[in-house]
């Protein structure tokens, strides 16, 4: 009976740590999350880049874009919400938007281009997968040290 | 009563050493108080669970656990494996917590069995297994890890498509734990939660000492033979010892690692061992004897040495080296001394518990050749 019992127990406490695991894998995945102010075209119409956008996430602003620029921030979970504060134009007064969306568990980084965003297309106009582009440096064998006695400042 | 102050004396002699180091290295090295306070504080919070983890098999008398190297490198798999699913901040660390404890467990496992079989020599067996389980983490993480187990990531894998690389990135990790809950008391950072995690070791090692298992633990710890007599199963007890200091030190290279924010893939493990349990011996301990005082002490006193010597080198000698040399040399130093120390009273006890064996034979024999003379 007892050894049921601490079977019991042990299945239980085995089932809670992957459960934990389990929230873990979704509540931390990580994603970077580009943000593009540049003219795009969709079905053949054109969606002009703003003046200026500011990118603000959680009280902080995390991207601060100019026409044609590319800001980028870190983000955790599953769920993208953020504010965007839009000048339209030169000497324009800003106007926010409150902007959420989900994000595909499967992809590291995500392009998002605003003027498609506010326009309200759907979203496989404004969101692309972000694929980086291998510099030289990564290409560049590198010499793996394995020295057991070296002896570094890492403490 | 006499005996015993002599004894403690000894022991206290290695800390008082140190604090005679650090103060005539502290002013040397021209380090403002808040800096070194800082520095102080940082390395508290990132060493002392890895310290920790320490007391429980010397608790169990098998000694200073070089074995710890086993739960450090099974942490690292852990991070690399999180890192590569981008698992990030805290979640990730949770995570590789959750992974790294059954490798370390199977670890624990696999150096317990082997000590069992090299009872009194289980320090030496523990630093020279370290070596050989290095040499089966080499081989998975320099060959299996993108050949076998899946990597994503061109940050992580080396450029020839397996293999990882020397450095492993945890910027999404890094000092989170540390900042969470962080408090500034005059410019010095303190990492609340970092210290609550460590407190909150620390009474557990204290009520664990007080559990059927610890008072086990410390029998063992002192005889093994009457403990098996008295019904201990000493070598699943050991193992048990073992297994807990191994966790503990995955833990501990978790929360260690989050605070330096990179993995140095192939030579961080290595040489947290050694540092661990020369800032353990530092701090007074001994090999069969060891408290939470000591870790703290040690802690602090190790790492102001650490701090200090190389500034205090360069204004001496004008030449940084030589400050580095110096640390190192007192880390090894600190070792060795220890083990001297300890051998050298283990075969003072021992010869004395023969000497009193022959006179006791001697007696006996006395009288009964008496006792064969009067009949």
């Amino acid at each position: 009976m007892d050894k049921k019992r601490q079977l019991i127990f042990r299945g239980a406490a085995i089932l809670i740590i992957l459960a934990i695991a389990a929230v873990m894998f979704v509540i931390g995945r990580g994603h970077t999350i580009y943000f593009d102010n540049k003219t795009a075209e969709y079905d053949g119409k054109k969606y002009e880049s703003f003046y200026k956008v500011a990118v603000i996430k959680d009280k902080e602003k995390v991207a601060k874009l100019a026409d044609d620029e590319r800001g980028m921030a870190d983000l955790m979970g599953q769920t993208l919400s953020v504010t965007l504060e839009i000048t339209d134009e030169k000497g324009a007064d800003p106007h926010s938007a409150k902007v959420s969306m989900p994000i595909p568990y499967s992809l590291d980084g995500i392009v998002i281009n605003i003027p498609e965003l506010m326009a309200g297309l759907p979203a496989e106009a404004y969101m692309t997968e972000f694929v980086p582009v291998a510099t030289s440096e990564d290409e560049e064998e590198e010499e793996v040290v394995i020295d057991e006695f070296e002896i570094t400042d890492d403490m | 009563m006499k005996i015993k102050e002599k004894f403690n004396l000894r022991q206290a002699s290695v800390p008082i050493m140190f604090i005679l180091i650090c103060a005539v290295c502290i002013p040397l090295s021209g380090l403002s108080p808040k800096m070194l306070i800082n520095e102080i504080i940082t390395r508290m919070g990132r060493n002392s669970f890895l310290i920790l983890s320490l007391l429980i098999p010397i608790m169990a008398g098998m000694g200073l656990n070089f074995g710890m190297t086993l739960g450090a490198m099974a942490a690292e798999i852990a991070l690399i494996l999180v890192c590569d699913w981008q698992i990030v901040s805290v979640p990730g660390m949770i995570l590789a917590a959750i992974i790294s404890v059954p490798i370390s467990v199977l670890l624990g496992i696999f150096c317990g069995k082997i000590l069992n079989r090299a009872k009194g020599r289980e320090m030496i067996t523990s630093y020279i297994m370290a070596f050989f389980v290095n040499g089966i983490y080499q081989l998975i993480v320099l060959y299996l890890m993108g050949k076998v187990i899946p990597i994503k990531h061109s940050s992580i894998k080396l450029p020839r498509g397996y293999g990882i690389r020397n450095t492993v990135s945890l910027l999404s990790m890094r000092q989170k734990l540390d900042n969470m809950l962080a408090i500034n008391v005059a410019g010095v950072k303190i990492p609340v939660l970092t210290f609550i995690i460590i407190a909150v070791m620390c009474f557990i090692i204290i009520w664990f000492r007080r559990t059927k298992l610890g008072q086990d633990m410390r029998a063992v710890g002192q005889d093994m033979d009457v403990a098996r007599d008295a019904g201990i199963n000493v070598e699943r007890t050991r193992i048990i010892s073992i297994v807990i200091s191994t966790v503990l030190a995955g833990l501990g290279m978790i929360i260690y690692l989050q605070n330096m924010g990179n993995i140095a893939t192939y030579t961080a493990h290595s040489q947290i061992g050694m540092f661990c349990i020369a800032a353990l011996l530092v701090g007074g301990a001994s090999v069969d004897k060891a408290s939470i005082g000591n870790v703290f002490l040690g802690v602090i006193l190790f790492h102001t040495m650490f701090i200090v010597a190389p500034r205090a080198g360069a204004y001496i000698t004008g030449d940084s080296m030589i400050g580095e040399y110096f640390r190192v040399f007192v880390s090894y130093a600190v070792i060795t001394v220890a083990l001297i120390m300890y051998e050298t009273n283990k075969r003072k006890a021992k010869s004395a518990a023969s000497m009193k064996l022959k006179d006791a034979q001697d007696s006996e024999e006395t009288q009964k050749s008496a006792d064969a003379q009067e009949g």
